[in-house]
């Protein structure tokens, strides 16, 4: 096997890692709000996490296209301040995977924090914990099982990301070509071999999530 | 010497039409009992003590320090008020030790090895041996000992208990009211205590103050609030029946015993306690 068949599987490995490190804070932090606090545009915000779930991925590719492409708002702030492009790079793959991991993550992790006790936040108050020792030392440990769920969940949403990667980061050989991509480049040119590895390689993870993430979350899978 | 606590509170929780709380309290030292029936407002005035919620107006004082003042704009964090506080139940930590629980409060270099203090108070509470054993695995009274073990280690400037022993059985309970007299007395940490159980009133107070539907009638020495024991001596089943009608009219049996005492020699020996105004 040569390895540039390997490439791909560690590309995919490595890239859902760092979407699922990039989507975690932000997801955590979401999901501790929705969990937490009532504001107004709360069912907005709820509405905005939910809705890479059911934009087709091709859309929410189109979506980061436009944003970071080099017309685009953040595509534009990024390329003067830090002289990064973007578009068509492993940094895209790895923001495309966590934009679509992201509701996955919420709202696992959600009702997980919901269920943490208020008395247990409230007693972590009165014994001198501020607002993020608080979360850190209580609310999370209290929450791991399905904050765990979570993320292994959003591991393999993120893994498997194949539209929105192909729009936002192309399919550029040993640069962003992750395994979802490789798989249908295979297909397409009849290397039934190497298609049947990724098969077999992308099968075994989703099989390992499925396993896991009810054990870690008796509760948080449900939703 | 300023006063252990001071509080004049109003505050309505639920909009318009919700609850309205107007409280007013004040204890010098040891305990001050809030007294009186579930939904009258007591637990919501241990959470504005606590700093958990915001009153519309008055104040909290401890130890004349203004924690709440609504004229001043102060509000104190909870965090940084130093008030312990021990709930109904189940508030200890489940992923962590009896003793790693006692010991949650204080800086973490007393947190990673075991304190001399923390160990101190689990053993003056009747648990140093139960310091290893995680929450799951203790009894609901040891769970509320570990609890005010937690509060105490961080040596509170005032102590916050919202009827701490209520899931717990009517003998356990007499023992968990010697003990926390006990220690608070010791540590001289002055204590607010809800409940609405008269005979916890009396076996913890200094004083008590009364609540009925929000309001705070004016406190007093536990006597003076909740009235005399009177011992009374009957005979036979009859003294069975009687009691039995005393108490739907009002009157308690004093003491720790719920039920009424066996007779012994045909005679029952009961002590009853009047509501003040019927006394």
């Amino acid at each position: 096997m040569s390895s540039d068949a390997l490439f791909p599987i560690a590309l995919s490995l490595r890239v859902a890692l760092l979407a699922v490190a990039l989507a975690a804070p932000l997801g955590l932090a979401l999901a501790w709000l929705q969990a937490r606090r009532r504001y107004p545009g709360r069912a907005l915000v709820d509405a905005l996490v939910l809705l890479p779930l059911v934009l087709p991925p091709t859309v929410v590719g189109y979506f980061l296209v436009v944003a970071f492409g080099r017309r685009g708002p953040l595509g534009r702030a990024l390329e003067s301040l830090l002289d990064v492009r973007v578009v068509f790079s492993p940094g895209a793959a790895v923001i495309a995977s966590a934009v679509v991991a992201l509701p996955l993550l919420v709202k696992t992790a959600q009702p997980a924090l919901e269920a943490v006790p208020g008395e247990l936040e409230e007693v972590g108050r009165s014994l001198g914990l501020g607002p993020a020792a608080l979360f850190l030392r209580v609310t999370l440990p209290a929450a791991w099982q399905g904050i765990a769920a979570a993320l292994v969940l959003a591991f393999a949403r993120a893994v498997g990301e194949f539209g929105a990667t192909l729009m936002f980061a192309g399919n550029i050989p040993g640069r962003t070509n992750t395994m979802p991509l490789e798989l249908y480049a295979a297909w397409q040119a009849g290397d039934d071999a190497l298609a049947l590895l990724y098969v077999g390689v992308l099968s075994l993870l989703s099989l390992a999530v499925v396993l896991a993430a009810p054990r870690l979350a008796p509760r948080g899978l449900s939703t | 010497m300023p006063a252990a606590v001071e509080a004049r509170l109003r505050l309505r929780v639920g909009g318009r039409l919700g609850f309205a709380l107007d409280a007013e309290l004040a204890l010098e030292r040891g305990v001050l009992v809030l007294f009186g029936p579930s939904g009258a407002g007591k637990s919501l005035t241990l959470r504005a003590l606590a700093g958990l919620l915001r009153p519309e107006s008055g104040f909290v004082r401890i130890g004349g320090e203004p924690l709440f003042d609504a004229e001043l704009g102060v509000q104190v964090p909870p965090h940084r008020r130093r008030i312990g506080w021990v709930p109904q139940r189940d508030s200890l930590f489940p992923f962590r030790s009896a003793a790693e629980n006692a010991a949650f409060g204080l800086p973490r270099a007393r947190r990673r090895r075991a304190d001399p203090e923390v160990r101190a108070l689990l053993a003056e509470l009747g648990i140093a041996a139960l310091a290893e054993a995680r929450p799951a695995s203790l009894s609901g009274g040891e769970r509320q000992r570990v609890a005010l073990a937690r509060a105490l280690a961080m040596r509170p400037r005032l102590l916050l208990l919202d009827e701490p022993f209520a899931s717990i059985d009517r003998a356990g309970r007499a023992e968990l009211w010697r003990l926390l007299r006990a220690t608070l007395d010791r540590h001289a940490t002055p204590a607010v205590f809800v409940t609405h159980d008269s005979d916890e009133a009396l076996a913890l107070a200094d004083r008590v103050v009364r609540y009925e539907r929000g309001r705070t009638l004016p406190g007093g020495p536990p006597s003076e609030i909740l009235g005399d024991a009177y011992p009374l001596s009957l005979e036979g089943e009859h003294a069975r029946l009687a009691a039995g009608a005393l108490a739907l009219g009002g009157v308690r049996l004093a003491g720790p015993a719920a039920a009424l005492p066996e007779p012994r020699e045909g005679r029952i020996r009961l002590s009853l306690r009047l509501p003040p105004e019927r006394a």
